[in-house]
């Protein structure tokens, strides 16, 4: 009996007009596997990332969560998706971290967790506080439920940004380069806190720099090179020298 | 000499209860004029920042023209075009000569006309200027359009809007002592009956004028006051 | 709608635009001297200066034009006897001297705090490096602070001369035929006040192209170290000021 992949990818092309950052990628994840992303600047990962959840079209190939595939249509020469409602549900259970944190800077830290489980989930608004407070903890933020953005550290933030996806109950969490904006002391904290989130048998899949995490943490990596996945193992696999060039050169130029 | 406490008093030779009434029928044609605007001034924003090419091109020629033609012009064009149009439509029924349009009206229609066009371009900066992550991170939440914009896009708008449009409200307040050539009797207007009768034009002109500072001043420090609720969060970011 | 029509008003408006430009361009000049001298002293060591110079730009700035024009040209007839005793009464009963008399010191509020500004915008960096090989005071002002600070007003106070052409339809309402003037005689001679509205802004708007043009190659030939780039937008407060 074959199991449902969480996260399915068949033959992802993505073309920025005439540049085709994406030139074929595949790749099935199982639920509760925690998949690193690696690769150069320019290598596509964020944007095979964000073709998850839709915030990049693919130009040609399918996207299925859960063995439910995304529809797709070509608009004006553009693919685009068929189905915003499908689109919003999915974006729903699928949670995303971001570079760059994105949160809402017009709201309280708490305000922030709980504005996707009321207004989008309808979740009741006792219920949402109280899980909002929990994830706070969790993440070592708890103090800071009445702050705004701006007065919190980019360790802060970014931990709270954490703990935003989290309260969607989301089946799959996706991390693009999520401690590349920090300062290196404020790393730590965030890795931490994901390691935690691995260790709980969470769907995580990480775009990350993170040569440690990649290879203490995660189930399987994912190496992309030029649009393409050149290395798809796990870490103890991978890891010996000679199994691909590119990465080779890769994680040389890395360490 | 001159009795300044009998002359700007309530009593029946005073001209204080006058200019306070002049005051606040120039603080009222001011704030419905600056509502027109602003309903009309999103309106045109939106043309500029979401139309088709036509719809762009008129917003752009509306604030174009509007913020490059004399306000005193439009007046004259809403009172006299407009008591012109309402005349050609009641000599319909057979009434002859100049029909007047409610002053106030015109007034504030005027003034709507022309503060859109600059409100026009409040907003439209103000779109611009939004975090495009922010946003990012709202559709990735599974946010539908008119969540975000409600959630999202409109109370950030007003955080980077409202500086601008504090000034507009100046600008409005300003303009609106020129709805006097329409006979309304707002401050203006009242200032120079006064200064006309009593023959004491400058105390009465400079009256006036320091009226409009404090109702300038009370503005200002109301706007500032807005801005810094709206900034609750970025006094931090902002250095 | 009549096109003939049209072009009479247009061409009967036309004999207002010298009046026009002329109210404009003096009244920015006188207006620009007293703005840097109010500028200058605004950063005056001396508080009471300071305050003052404050003050006129707060007064001139927060109350409509209107007043102030009627304040100079009827408000001080009030004084007819003093000012006669004093041989200035001969200007002072000139509506055309008392409107550019309140436009000139209107726009050198606005300017004044336009050179404020612009002084202010110079950024420190740039200041610090002309200390660091050794500049001081009159030569630091003069080859650093006053170039840079100049490129920055140049586009606000260009926005600031357009705002000055839109005031000079004020002196309208005291007797002075410029464009506005002679638009509001024809309207209440004719009562087609869409016409003459449609010629009469359509003038306007001939001017403000042609000044913005004007404006645009004075910035072009201050910054060639700019012309490859795109320039920065306005800031929003920018858009919006005004009489």
């Amino acid at each position: 009996m074959t199991v449902i992949p969480a996260v399915s990818l068949c033959d992802i092309r993505k073309k920025f007009g005439h540049l085709e950052v994406l030139k074929g990628v595949s790749f099935d994840a199982k639920e509760g596997d925690v998949i690193s992303i690696l690769g150069s600047s320019g290598s596509g990962k964020s944007t095979m990332l964000r073709c998850i959840n839709m915030l990049e079209v693919p130009t040609s190939g399918t996207v299925s969560i859960h063995g439910e595939q995304i529809a797709t249509r070509v608009k004006n020469g553009s693919t685009v998706p068929a189905n915003s409602r499908q689109v919003d549900r999915i974006r729903s259970d699928v949670a995303m971290v971001f570079q760059s944190f994105n949160l809402w800077s017009h709201m309280t830290i708490l305000q922030n967790v709980i504005e996707a489980p009321i207004h989008v989930q309808n979740r009741p608004r006792k219920e949402c506080i109280a899980e909002a407070e929990a994830l706070l903890e969790k993440v070592g933020i708890a103090d800071k439920r009445g702050a705004y953005p701006s007065e919190l550290s980019g360790g802060q933030q970014q931990r709270a940004a954490i703990a935003r996806a989290l309260a969607q109950k989301p089946k799959v969490l996706l991390f693009d380069e999520p401690t590349s904006a920090l300062d290196p002391e404020l790393v730590g904290e965030v890795l931490t806190v994901m390691r935690a989130l691995a260790n709980e048998g969470r769907t995580m899949l990480v775009v990350t720099h993170e040569m440690g995490f990649a290879r203490e943490v995660s189930d399987r990596i994912l190496f992309l090179h030029k649009g393409q996945i050149e290395v798809d193992g796990r870490p103890d696999e991978i890891f010996t020298k000679g199994m691909n060039a590119q990465f080779d050169q890769f994680t040389s130029r890395v360490h | 000499m001159i009795d300044y406490l009998k002359l700007f008093g309530t009593g029946p030779d005073g001209w204080g209860d006058d200019l306070a009434i002049g005051a606040a029928i120039t603080i009222a044609v001011a704030i419905v004029g600056f509502f027109l605007g602003a309903v009309f001034g999103s309106l045109v924003a939106w043309a500029r920042l979401a139309g088709n090419l036509p719809l762009r091109l008129f917003g752009e020629g509306y604030t174009t023209v509007l913020r490059g033609i004399p306000d005193l012009l439009v007046i004259y064009l809403f009172y006299f075009g407009g008591s012109a149009a309402l005349g050609a439509i009641m000599g319909l029924f057979g009434n002859q000569g100049f029909v007047a349009l409610p002053s106030f009206a015109v007034g504030a229609a005027a003034i709507g006309v022309v503060s859109a066009a600059y409100q026009a371009e409040v907003f439209r900066a103000s779109f611009t200027a939004l975090s495009k992550g922010e946003m990012e991170a709202a559709r990735a939440a599974g946010m539908h359009k008119w969540l975000m914009f409600r959630r999202i896009i409109v109370p950030q708008l007003l955080r980077h809007a409202i500086p601008g449009l504090g000034n507009v409200w100046l600008l409005v307040v300003k303009e609106s002592a020129l709805v006097s050539v329409t006979g309304l009797a707002e401050l203006m207007r009242t200032t120079q009956l006064a200064a006309g009768s009593t023959r004491l034009p400058f105390d009465f002109y400079l009256a006036g004028a320091l009226i409009y500072l404090a109702i300038t001043i009370f503005s200002t420090l109301l706007f500032a006051q807005a801005e810094r609720r709206s900034r609750r969060g970025f006094r931090e970011a902002m250095r | 709608m009549s096109l003939p029509f049209i072009w009479d008003t247009f061409v009967a408006l036309l004999a207002g635009v010298p009046v026009t430009l002329q109210l404009t361009i003096i009244s920015v000049l006188t207006g620009m001297v007293l703005a840097l001298i109010l500028a200058v002293l605004r950063l005056s060591p001396s508080k009471l200066t300071r305050f003052l110079v404050s003050t006129y730009v707060f007064a001139f700035r927060g109350s409509p034009m209107l007043v102030q024009i009627f304040l100079i040209y009827y408000g001080l007839g009030q004084f007819k006897a003093t000012l006669q005793d004093l041989h200035l009464w001969f200007w002072f009963r000139d509506p055309y001297f008392c409107v550019l008399l309140a436009l000139s010191l209107n726009t050198a509020a606005y300017g004044c705090e336009i050179i404020r500004g612009g002084l202010q915008s110079v950024p420190a960096q740039q200041v610090e490096a002309g200390r660091a090989c050794g500049m001081s005071g009159l030569l630091l002002f003069r080859r650093i602070t006053l170039p840079i600070a100049a490129r920055n007003i140049v586009p606000i106070y260009g926005n600031e001369i357009i705002l000055m052409v839109k005031g000079t339809a004020l002196a309208s309402t005291v007797t002075i035929m410029e464009i506005t003037g002679i638009a509001a005689k024809l309207i209440s001679e004719t009562y087609r006040a869409f016409e003459v509205f449609a010629a009469a802004g359509a003038i306007y708007l001939l001017i403000n192209f042609f000044l913005m043009r004007l404006i645009g190659l004075v910035e072009h030939a201050m910054s060639p170290h700019l012309r490859h780039t795109q320039g920065p937008s306005e800031p929003v407060e920018a858009i919006v000021t005004t009489h």
